[in-house]
């Protein structure tokens, strides 16, 4: 069934169609207003902007793509990887930008949590939802694809835990794009202090070769004490443009464990920072990332720690086959009064063909004195000898490529707590290890 | 394989000796040395340097960023810091017609 949703070109009059289109506050809109102001001040970004260097986007168009207009999409079975099987306390579903269904459990609700369509729910929760949208280091005007998106968000999830309530059962939410169609959702998680809560959000296309535009957001509130784990699988279809801004914000003794994933899409370049606003504030990282065809993958990283005694943990893991390319750059910084900081981040990157090529520049910005911080980077190809010994024991070459690989991620898998996304991630990997001479 | 594509007149190289193309969905600079014409990606294999930015010459393109030459007539990587050709594409002239086929 194909999505009725309307289209209207990313211009003044495409823009004003889609706010008329759509009932929400007069603070959203006049937020809006000013980031699409800010768009069309300024310019694509250019490989003359270190940021930039080596993501060449001159072949990126907007004008193929159109901002969704109707707010209703009709309902299609949607699959998801991360939530099949799985006992949820609630889920939403996007597709092409509009929320389809959403839910949350009925014991969830009377203790207050809210979970669903950040779109839908922002009339309804309008005060909650002022005061942090867009609040916490996500800055609109960081550059024109962070101006688009705040300007033009759609669908999106919105989930508040109040104080102290601890959801058990994780919540998930799936995005679906179809061929050629547009994703602008923002993702906004508040947990308050004391909360605990586990996110498992997921995103694909209709067809593995589906064209498309993501430029979405993701910000995440981890109040003083909180604990939340937050899995992100990009599954993208490899036509898909990609663009993604990401803030988390941990405050005192609160914890985030982030895991990424990403697999699809045709280029992505996304920026994921993480604050340590408060002392004694704990994060970890998981990335994974397995390219493939002429895909280009860029993650620029940012650990900030601002208050003293907080640890950061980034680990990214990447694996490369055919022509693809990844990009990693990996910033820690600490700031004057962080001292007893203690921060770490790796990138490995496997290559697995003779094309391929991963680019990995971990960074340090020191301002304390009383401080531990570690960074480090390897990239090699796969050791024959072992593909060899396993050879020697029955395995064929792809068999043996395949555990290598799986090995190669295994330190990732052992820090993942969710046997479901585990299990799925582990699936997805190995389906797509490929054999080579 | 892929085709042959028509991507610009020879009048078009009038005043220009190189131009910045996009054919199937890749970013390709057509030189003309002489009267000769030649197609390589519009990247160094260096740092991913924009070539099609950079000065001609002779039959050599220079990639702006760190000065690395590569060869026109086949994409080899003449001078470091590149070490790898990039992409070399055929191209021939009919009439005023040029014409690219990109090799994978």
């Amino acid at each position: 069934m194909t999505n009725t949703v309307d289209v209207t070109e990313f211009n003044s009059e495409g823009f004003e169609s889609f706010l008329s289109a759509r009932p929400q506050p007069s603070w959203l809109e006049q937020r809006r207003r000013t980031a699409w102001s800010a768009f069309e001040e300024m310019d694509w970004p250019t490989r003359r902007q270190e940021e930039w260097i080596r993501t060449d986007i001159r072949l990126f168009n907007l004008n193929k793509f159109g901002l969704p207009t109707v707010l209703d999409a009709p309902s299609e079975a949607v699959h998801s990887l991360l939530g099949d099987g799985l006992e949820l306390g609630g889920q939403v579903t996007n597709v092409d930008g509009v929320c389809v269904s959403s839910s949350v459990s009925d014991e969830l609700d009377a203790q207050g949590v809210i979970f669903g369509s950040l779109d839908e729910l922002a009339g309804e929760h309008s005060e909650l939802i002022e005061s942090h949208l867009m609040k916490s280091g996500f800055d609109a005007a960081t550059d024109r694809f962070s101006a688009l998106h705040a300007a033009c968000f759609t669908g999106g999830v919105f989930l508040y835990v109040p104080r102290g309530v601890n959801v058990e059962l994780p919540l998930h939410s799936v995005s679906q794009l179809s061929d050629g169609a547009v994703d602008l959702g923002h993702t906004l998680v508040i947990l308050e202090d004391g909360a605990n809560a586990t996110l498992l959000a997921e995103s694909h296309s209709t067809s593995e070769d589906a064209s498309g535009l993501h430029c979405g957001g993701i910000e995440l509130v981890v109040g003083n004490d909180a604990h939340l784990r937050y899995v992100n699988l990009q599954d993208w279809g490899q036509g898909v443009w990609h663009f993604g801004h990401q803030h988390a914000d941990v405050g005192r003794n609160g914890s985030l464990q982030w895991t990424s994933a990403a697999l699809g899409s045709r280029l992505a370049k996304i920026n994921q920072h993480v604050s340590l606003s408060g002392e004694y504030a704990d994060c970890q990282v998981n990335g994974v990332l397995f390219t493939e065809g002429k895909q280009h993958l860029s993650y620029h990283t940012m650990q900030h720690h601002v208050a003293p005694n907080c640890h950061s943990d980034f680990l990214y893991k990447a694996a490369l086959q055919d022509k693809s390319r990844t990009v990693w750059r990996g910033m820690i910084k600490v700031d004057p009064d962080a001292q007893r900081t203690d921060g770490y981040q790796r990138n490995d990157n496997l290559l697995l063909s003779e094309n391929c090529r991963a680019d990995s520049i971990p960074g340090l910005e020191i301002e304390a004195d009383d401080v531990r911080c570690t960074h480090g980077s390897t990239s090699g190809k796969v050791d024959e000898e072992l593909i060899f010994y396993a050879q020697c024991r029955g395995y064929t070459r792809n068999e043996a490529i395949r555990l290598i690989v799986t090995g190669f991620f295994q330190q990732i898998f052992d820090r993942i707590t969710i046997d479901s996304v585990r299990d799925a991630l582990g699936l997805a990997i190995a389906r797509r290890v490929r054999e080579y001479e | 394989m892929s085709e042959f594509v028509k991507v610009a007149c020879t009048a078009d190289f009038a005043d220009e000796c190189k131009i910045l193309l996009e054919v199937d969905d890749r970013l390709v600079v057509v030189v003309r040395v002489n009267d000769e014409y030649h197609c390589v990606d519009d990247v160094c294999t260096h740092d991913g340097g924009p070539l099609g930015d950079g000065e001609l010459d002779g039959c050599h393109l220079i990639c702006p960023r760190h000065g690395a030459k590569f060869d026109v007539t086949d994409g080899s990587a003449v001078t470091m810091p590149a070490t790898q050709s990039t992409g070399s594409h055929e191209v021939k002239v009919e009439g005023d017609d040029i014409y690219v086929r990109i090799n994978e």
